[in-house]
């Protein structure tokens, strides 16, 4: 952008008579247009300084429209006729900066150490406060994780990482290096295009060494075993290396499948589309291992908010109701004025009633129609899901909210994790999970949880 | 940075009238001269008071390098006019980065789903040498800040007669401190001598600058072009300066004192056109109270370098 010429035509009388289209945007944004006479001040004062002198000028330029500052460099060619504008380097930044506080403000501390480090997360520079820990030897053009051990925070997620994908700040990275517990902090860093270059940030060192979460001892997990999964660092650790590795698959797979890259072999695309499927399959094992591990934490609470569960009905429908069209289903979502408010956690809920949905959609036969109600019983809020689908007979009713049941399923649609945590988390909320179905005549799926009464 | 606007160690004594009334004088002299900014004295005074504590911390870590600046600001820096021009360069070079940074376009915002579909971007793929090159310089240039983020001249980077010089100031002011003992003195002179050996081995960003341009070959021009449009002004004095077998200060000095006129030449070994210098022009155009290259100061230098 900041390459391109824009030319411009003055004539004797002060008019722009020809102009590229940055430069008309800019007249038109001041209030007048072609052939009127040059509405931006200092290009206009500049100008006129050319033409006195009759000689070429180079000047920068300032401009401004209503929502961005202009910056450039304009040459100024007067002739007989008027003059010749040539602007280079057309700069734009914004009259609102974000406010953002500058991480310098935390680099000055105490057992410090300030790095930089390129888009790649190479490090270019590390340096130590004088009373930090000594920095690693060979430090030079190593990755970030290399020179500081990553560990997740308390959602299994590594803040750098998703600051890399979002090319934004990011703070409470906990790390370990130098045998010392710090945390990392650090700004996005742009070059004069606008293209990502790295972050630079500070590690301060923790106040005290960092005792990791197994103190209160591993959780062993009937299903893991002595699995190093039931550890819940370890999930976390796994969830976070798993979630980016996966979506890079899923992406190329689809590209490859969708031949977004040119014509392939349609067998070629069609493993390619079944890669992406079984890659989402096992993104969503890894969400549901992460719900899993977060459930049942000792302690794990659900948040009280005020909800409708007519309202979070319909907003399921919303996310899930391309999915039905796809397969011909009709869903008959509660209409608006259906209300049941009830307290419950909001996107706690909303993901019970996807699961359920989700459910109804996948094992429901085309065409067919899925019913949610939403209903008052005493002091308990009720939400029903029903289908149309096989159904499930009293025996599978027993077991269907077991960890990894699948009833006897082999497909690749579900991990056999979704009932379990739509019930657990529907107990958390002192509320229930409960089915009712018979075979043949579809299934019926109630959450309820207390009621509210409104005033 | 702080250092900008605020005078760096300690607080100066009060003037004395003498000193007052040279000042005086030569301002009298040159009326409508434009002096140093406050900004511009402060970033070269913190340049410096940085550059003697880690010659001095080089030379023997018992040295108290805060004893040391506030002997030399009171009685004034032995090598003054020699390290006045480094100073400068690496003042006015810190300036026009911060002045560009700060003027640069805000980054694209990424949309959610982007952020989320680039959660596994690639980090840590093997270098190519080009990269790896293109890494040194960055890693060489970084050094040239303390840890702070404050400008600095990192001693790899240092001329070996500027900081053979700064040594045997700082030994010379050392051996007044503590004692006047041939031991001593015999000791501080082996410091400065392996110290010498020891940076005469070390390599900067000249050096890196050198193996960047090297392996880039006929490929230069482009990517000194490139780094023009990023305002990746540090790679691009790099470059030229390989281009030209000048060192890194040499050129810093020569590019951001140059008139508009003279940058054609400056680049000339790089082959890039007006289109392409026409940012480096607006920006420093934009930079205030910059100073522009002429006759004397090459005069200056030699009358400097003959001392």
């Amino acid at each position: 952008m900041n390459e391109r010429v824009i030319r411009g035509r003055i004539d004797r009388s002060g008019a722009l008579v020809s102009a590229d289209a940055p430069l008309l945007r800019l007249q038109q944004r001041a209030g007048a247009g072609l052939d009127k006479p040059l509405a931006l001040p200092h290009l206009a004062r500049l100008v006129t300084l050319a033409q006195r002198l009759h000689r070429d000028i180079s000047r920068p330029l300032y401009a401004a429209d209503d929502h961005s500052d202009i910056h450039a460099l304009v040459r100024i060619t007067p002739d007989a006729d008027g003059a010749s504008l040539e602007i280079t380097d057309w700069r734009t930044r914004p009259l609102v900066q974000p406010h953002i506080p500058p991480i310098s403000e935390v680099a000055v501390v105490p057992q410090s150490w300030t790095w930089e480090c390129d888009q790649q997360l190479r490090i270019v520079a590390l340096r130590a406060a004088s009373d930090a820990p000594p920095l690693p030897e060979g430090w030079e053009g190593r990755s970030l994780s290399e020179v500081f051990e990553l560990q997740p925070d308390d959602d299994g997620r590594f803040p750098v990482l998703r600051a890399l994908a979002r090319q934004a700040r990011f703070e409470g990275q906990r790390v370990r290096a130098a045998q010392t517990a710090m945390t990392l902090a650090g700004e996005a860093l742009f070059d004069a295009t606008g293209r990502f270059t790295g972050f630079r940030g500070s590690a301060v060192a923790e106040a005290q060494p960092s005792t990791g979460q197994k103190a209160g001892g591993a959780l062993v997990d009937p299903a893991f075993g002595s699995l190093p999964l039931s550890d819940p660092q370890f999930g976390r650790r796994i969830d976070g290396a798993l979630r980016g590795p996966l979506s890079r698959i899923i992406a190329t797979a689809e590209t490859i499948s969708g031949q977004f890259d040119g014509p392939i072999r349609a067998d070629y695309a069609r493993y390619a589309g079944d890669i992406a499927h079984a890659g989402r399959h096992l993104l969503g094992l890894v969400d549901d291992l992460a719900d899993l591990q977060n459930i049942e934490r000792p302690g794990f609470k659900a948040a009280r908010d005020e909800i409708d569960l007519g309202d979070l009905a319909r907003r399921a429908v919303g996310l899930l109701g391309m999915k039905a069209e796809e397969k011909g289903i009709r869903i008959d979502a509660p209409r608006t004025d259906d209300r049941a408010p009830a307290t419950g956690e909001f996107r706690r809920v909303l993901q019970v009633l996807l699961n359920l949905l989700g459910n109804a959609i996948r094992y429901s036969p085309e065409n067919s129609q899925i019913w949610i109600r939403v209903d008052r019983d005493g002091d308990r809020a009720t939400v029903t899901v029903a289908d149309q689908g096989q159904g499930i007979d009293a025996e599978q009713q027993a077991v269907v909210f077991e960890k990894f049941e699948r009833l006897g399923r082999t497909d690749s649609g579900g991990s056999g994790l979704g009932l379990y945590i739509a019930r657990r988390l529907a107990r958390a909320m002192d509320g229930e999970l409960t089915v009712d179905s018979a075979p043949g005549q579809g299934a019926r799926f109630t959450l309820s949880l207390p009621a509210r009464d409104v005033g | 940075m702080s250092e900008s606007v605020f005078s760096p160690g300690i607080d100066p004594p009060s003037p004395t009238l003498s000193a007052r009334l040279r000042e005086l004088a030569d301002y009298l002299a040159a009326p409508t001269t434009g002096r140093l900014t406050e900004e511009q004295r402060a970033l070269s005074l913190g340049i410096a008071r940085r550059m003697v504590t880690d010659v001095a911390a080089r030379l023997d870590p018992a040295i108290d390098p805060a004893a040391l600046w506030n002997d030399w600001l009171r009685g004034g820096l032995p090598s003054a006019a020699r390290i006045a021009g480094l100073c400068f360069a690496r003042a006015e070079e810190h300036r026009w980065r911060e002045q560009s940074a700060q003027r640069s376009s805000p980054p694209p915002l990424l949309s959610e789903s982007e952020a989320a579909d680039g959660e596994g971007i690639a980090v840590g793929e093997t270098l190519s040498d080009l990269d790896r090159t293109y890494l040194a310089v960055q890693i060489a240039d970084r050094r040239r800040f303390d840890a702070l983020g404050n400008p600095a001249v990192a001693i790899a980077d240092l001329d070996s007669e500027i900081f053979r010089t700064l040594l045997l100031d700082i030994a010379a002011w050392r051996l007044a401190e503590v004692s006047k003992d041939a031991k001593r003195a015999a000791e501080l002179g082996d410091a400065v001598r392996a110290e010498t050996e020891r940076q005469a081995a070390e390599s900067g960003i000249a050096e890196a600058g050198r193996a960047y341009c090297a392996l880039l070959g006929a490929d230069a021009g482009e990517a000194a072009a490139a780094a023009i449009a990023r305002h990746d002004w540090p790679v691009l004095i790099a470059l030229a300066a390989a281009a030209q077998r000048r060192s890194y200060d040499d050129m810093a000095l020569a590019l951001l004192t140059a008139e508009s006129a003279a940058l054609p030449s400056l680049f000339a070994p790089l082959r890039l056109d007006h289109i392409a210098l026409a940012p480096i022009e607006a920006s420093l155009a934009m930079l205030p109270a910059r100073a522009v290259s002429d006759a004397d100061h090459g005069e200056f230098r030699t009358a400097e370098g003959a001392r």
